[in-house]
């Protein structure tokens, strides 16, 4: 039972009240970024703040309704890609845990092994629910994949492999800024406070 | 919510969805059914679409029910023009990229230098173009016809926990304030002389005085917000009155074991071709 115990600690008030405007975050950053036109999506800034400060599973929470609220606001395609969000949350919050969150080269290894993670859950649902190809830019890279031969989950899964590694080291990057431009008090009311002081 | 968002005039950032919810006003049969019929619906929908036999049953799914569901809950046009909205895109991709680059395709059609459309590559996107329709029109059937606090209303009287509902039901009461603030910043950082358009660095340099503003300014009401929630008995965990009552019928509870019968049905079906093709 130590695990529920460190589960229900991780979610005091102040966790409750930052998910909504961490969702709110992901989902104003990702818009501002499709104004600015450019290359990456940083939609999930707010849950890689989250898993920081407040442990895997308040940034897996944030990852799952970020991507339930934009289904449910914006565009109901992105409701079959929760468990990519989720697990961004969850790997973000036990590299914190594991002091990968305290200086910003350790940040970047951070975003590596969250793009990773995103790469390998998002294949499955690109290949069953999409057929290999969706909405989105990174498409092109597997279509050539697949041009030069490869079988759907190779091309699809080194597609992402080489897109995602870009946009989860900067978004790693930038919720790290966001940290450091923080007050200390202001941090210790989080749960895991100590994950980000150095 | 649109009209306190500052309008930013011939602005892309003033095309960004104003309005938060899917749901329109109308007093259909439809509207009056328990959310969690309708959810239990989509779901079914979804499962069938996906792992039904059959390579037309979508098709049929969405002509023979999503659209007569549509008509009957009177929101018929702003379905259709919604769905074309955020699936022609995605669907013109899907058909020029599985007709050319199919990995199981034969039958070429028509070949133009490197490129050949295969017949093949057709049919699979055909494919899966109807399951996404009947994916996403399904959800958006149950948003225009269910306003999302009513939905977590009906959660919390079933025993989904309170901060779980505060969650959803709070960020869709703050995502409309942090696009207009948002908007707000843009318009400001504009008129200070920063550039939002041109090449690739420039657009890189414009993101941070864009994103720092909105983010900090946010992040301090969230210390205030949960002194006044504690204050208030947000922890308490007895159970707790609504004010709104949602209805529930008999016939409902039926049609709903009904739709999870029909889901188990579709997935066993799957699971019986997939091993009978295998041995």
């Amino acid at each position: 039972m130590r695990l529920v115990e460190s589960i229900k600690k991780d979610f005091n008030t102040m966790t409750l009240v930052l998910i909504p405007v961490a969702i709110a975050i992901n989902i104003v950053i990702g818009q501002i970024v499709l104004v600015l036109k450019l290359p990456v999506f940083l939609d999930s800034i707010g849950t890689v703040l989250v898993g920081a400060l407040c442990g895997p599973w308040a940034g897996a929470l944030t990852g799952t309704l970020s991507n339930i609220i934009w289904g449910l606001a914006i565009d109901p395609n992105s409701f079959p890609w929760f468990p990519v969000a989720l697990f961004i949350g969850f790997v973000s919050g036990w590299c914190a845990i594991a002091g990968l969150f305290k200086t910003w080269w350790k940040v970047i290894i951070t975003g590596i092994l969250v793009a990773f993670t995103a790469a390998i859950v998002s294949t499955p649902i690109a290949v069953y629910l999409y057929g290999g190809i969706t909405a989105s830019g990174v498409s092109f890279i597997t279509a050539f994949l697949l041009q030069t031969g490869r079988d759907l989950v190779t091309a699809v899964l080194s597609a992402n492999f080489i897109v995602e590694p870009v946009d989860k080291v900067a978004t790693a990057l930038l919720a790290y800024a966001i940290i450091k431009g923080l007050s200390v008090r202001y941090l210790a009311r989080f749960p895991r406070a100590d994950n980000v002081s150095a | 919510m649109p009209e306190n968002t500052p309008q930013a005039s011939q602005d892309k950032f003033s095309r960004m969805p104003d309005r938060l919810s899917f749901y329109l006003e109308r007093g259909s049969p439809f509207h009056r059914l328990n959310p969690l019929t309708k959810l239990t619906l989509v779901f079914c929908l979804i499962i069938l679409a996906f792992f039904g036999p059959g390579y037309w049953l979508p098709s049929l799914l969405y002509l023979a029910v999503l659209i007569p569901l549509s008509l009957w809950s009177g929101v018929g046009r702003e379905f259709m023009r919604t769905s074309i909205r955020l699936l022609l895109p995605l669907f013109g991709f899907l058909f020029v990229m599985q007709s050319l680059f199919y990995p199981g395709g034969r039958t070429v059609l028509v070949s133009l230098w490197i490129f050949a459309i295969k017949a093949e590559g057709i049919a699979f996107a055909y494919l899966t173009a109807t399951r996404i329709l009947v994916m996403v029109s399904s959800f958006l059937l149950l948003l225009l016809g269910t306003h999302p606090s009513a939905l977590m209303n009906d959660f919390a009287r079933r025993g989904v926990p309170a901060p779980l509902t505060y969650i959803i039901a709070s960020t869709l009461q703050i995502l409309p304030q942090m696009q207009a603030k948002a908007a707000t910043i843009i318009d400001a950082q504009r008129s200070r002389g920063l550039e939002t358009e041109g090449g690739l660095g420039k657009r890189v340099r414009a993101l941070l005085p864009l994103v720092g503003p909105l983010v900090f300014g946010s992040l301090v009401d969230v210390e205030e917000r949960a002194i006044a929630l504690e204050a208030r008995a947000f922890n308490s965990r007895r159970v707790k009155t609504s004010l709104v009552e949602i209805p529930d019928s008999q016939v409902e509870r039926l049609a709903r074991w009904t739709m999870l019968l029909l889901m188990l049905l579709a997935l066993a079906s799957r699971a019986w071709l997939s091993f009978k093709s295998r041995v």
